[in-house]
């Protein structure tokens, strides 16, 4: 009995070890990797500051930032996962789902639209891109809490508005692609598909500075994650607000969505997946597992990003098509798993 | 006397409707401190409203509930949670949810960002799982436990939150007699031995004459009456109330009022 409550009190600690490691070393990897290989030793010299002027440019100006924003995304939408998947009681939930991400895509692709010169360039900063992916990502999950109503805390509910906000979205989204210019369509589709190349320097500083008030809500506001286990009604009883406490962590994943996809685009299913995952390594601990999950999501999109480089090399191949790949039939598996503990 | 003159909770007029509806109207009932309170009546009577206003889980459309004096609607969500907990009709956890894991929510009113986990929620905690005898279950997983097992277990959880009153609505609606009694003379022990004022939501009148200090008979949204059991249960009364046509006697084990239905009375009748 004892021995087995020791393993549980390590489970957490253990898990996260295991985790950060296995970040660290996709990170190095991520940078030595790519159409010439530089030795891991080198990777963190270079980054350091060492190295010869092409090596610091290979490094510095075309593959950490790549990984960097990987890292920044795959983490922030896994947090966006963990919020909504707890705070609905359901593991089927995620910015994805919820329409969320597809609500973002259309806020860019109508910013691309309308802020673009003849010449395609943007009349106002690129800055605003965020702004537009949030002011999307607010619109879908609003009229997703609005479809849903008075049931709001049902789960099954708000995941089936959602896919359906998300399907109309979707559609706006292409409609808009297909009669505008054909640069703009290729932008916005290699963004719809997700992908962390072409990423600069510039627009990691942006989506840093946006996440990381973000992220330091989302630990102020994880003391009071606990009661969402329970039902609304027990909640309340325990002090927790629940109907209010929905509202802001469901605009906190939002907004955690709209940051992480704003200029790599949708990239699909790291945040069902890398919660879920977390949950089954490291328990119900909201601390750890919030780390987890941050840590999973960046490996997942920087291990992708990874492999549409090696497997498909010389082609950009979108990140976001390899997350996909592995992240529908998950979907579809806990989907099955679901309806087997229901029936 | 004392008891009576300075109530622990004082609902005060209370009216509150569903949209147009009125499901209380003018109600007011003083809630006497360290007794058990029952509040019975017939289906929609709005007991079960009653007993979510008193926890502020519904906000009256005037009237006030007072605790100690203090109007409820004053308190912030967590001050409440200290003072009065809440059993609800039909509680749900994930399966997966150990029984330590549930009954320590219990304690999270009274953590705080300066505060997370003291000795003293320790102390809470395992109070709680020993009182209710589900400390030796802390390691299993809820969805493994009887529904005999999972109510004591969630009387635990509201037992952790150390609040001096106690609400429990239809605490033994899916249990078995055995585990009807089982539960019903735990919360019996925790007012008698810690003095809590318990108040409870009962569908069977029998069981609330045979727990209740003070029984409520609930109707149409008023008070129909209140007081001793023994007052209570009367042949008119229950024909006023439950509509039913009934003969009281006194159950030879316990000395409490029993009430044996022989038919019910339409209205039209």
């Amino acid at each position: 009995m004892s021995n087995s409550a020791g393993i549980t009190a390590m489970r957490a600690p253990l898990g996260l070890i295991g985790l950060g490691a296995a970040a660290v070393l996709l990170i190095l990897s991520g940078v030595a990797f790519g159409s010439s290989w530089i030795p891991l030793e080198q990777v963190a010299a270079v980054i350091l500051g060492a190295g010869d002027k092409t090596q610091q440019l290979i490094v510095l100006q075309l593959r950490l930032p790549r990984v960097v924003i990987a890292v920044l995304a795959g983490g922030g939408m896994a947090l966006a996962g963990f919020l909504l998947q707890k705070v609905t009681r359901n593991s089927l939930a995620s910015p994805g789902v919820l329409g969320v991400v597809d609500g973002a895509a259309l806020g860019v692709v109508i910013f691309l639209a309308l802020l673009s010169d003849t010449a395609n360039a943007l009349v106002v900063s690129i800055a605003y891109q965020p702004l537009a992916a949030a002011i999307g990502a607010f619109a879908a999950i609003a009229l997703v809490f609005l479809l849903a109503g008075r049931q709001a805390s049902s789960a099954i509910r708000l995941l089936l508005f959602g896919i359906a906000v998300a399907a109309v979205a979707k559609a706006i989204t292409m409609v808009l692609m297909l009669i505008g210019p054909i640069y703009r369509t290729t932008q916005a589709a290699r963004w719809i598909a997700g992908a962390v190349n072409e990423i600069n320097w510039g627009e990691i500083q942006i989506t840093a500075i946006a996440m990381v008030p973000a992220i330091l809500l989302v630990l102020l506001v994880a003391r009071m994650l606990p009661p969402t286990d329970l039902d609304e009604t027990s909640a309340r009883g325990v002090g927790l607000n629940l109907p209010v406490f929905r509202i802001l962590i469901f605009a906190l994943a939002a907004a955690l969505t709209a940051i992480s996809v704003a200029f790599v685009g949708g990239v699909g299913f790291i945040g069902l997946m890398a919660p879920h995952l977390a949950r089954l390594i490291i328990g119900r601990n909201v601390y750890a597992g919030l780390v987890a999950s941050f840590l999973l999501g960046a490996i997942m999109l920087v291990g992708a990003d990874l492999v549409v480089r090696v497997a498909f090399a010389p082609v950009e191949v979108p990140a976001g098509t390899v997350t996909a790949i592995i992240g529908a039939p998950y979907f579809l598996f806990l989907l099955m798993r679901k309806d087997r503990q229901n029936g | 006397m004392d008891d009576i003159a300075r109530p622990r909770i004082d609902v005060q007029a209370l009216t509150l409707a569903y949209g147009t509806a009125p499901v209380l109207k003018d109600l007011s009932l003083p809630i006497a401190r360290g007794k058990v309170t029952v509040l019975a009546g017939p289906n929609g009577c709005g007991k079960s409203t009653l007993l979510r206003a008193i926890r502020r889980l519904l906000r009256p459309d005037s009237g006030q509930v007072l605790l100690d004096g203090l109007d409820i609607a004053g308190l912030n969500d967590r001050g409440l949670a200290r003072q009065i907990g809440l059993l609800a009709q039909s509680p749900s956890a994930p399966e997966d949810m150990t029984v330590e894991e549930l009954v320590r929510l219990g304690r999270y009113p009274h953590q705080s960002m300066l505060q997370p986990w003291s000795p003293q929620d320790a102390e809470a905690l395992e109070s709680a799982m020993a009182g209710t005898g589900v400390a030796h279950l802390r390691q299993r997983r809820i969805g493994s436990l009887s529904g005999g097992q999972l109510q004591r277990v969630w009387i635990a959880m509201v037992l952790a939150q150390e609040t001096d009153v106690i609400c429990l609505d239809e605490p033994v609606n899916h249990l078995d007699m055995a585990h009807q009694l089982e539960c019903l003379d735990l919360v019996r022990r925790l007012n008698v031995e810690h003095g809590r004022t318990v108040v409870l939501v009962l569908h069977d009148l029998n069981l609330a004459a045979r727990y209740a200090d003070q029984l409520v008979f609930v109707k149409a949204g008023e008070i129909a009456a209140s007081g001793a059991p023994e007052t209570l249960m009367t042949r008119e009364l229950i024909a006023e109330v439950f509509g039913v046509e009934a003969m009281i006697i006194t159950d030879p084990v316990h000395q409490r009022p029993l009430c044996i239905p022989i038919k019910g009375m339409t209205e039209q009748g």
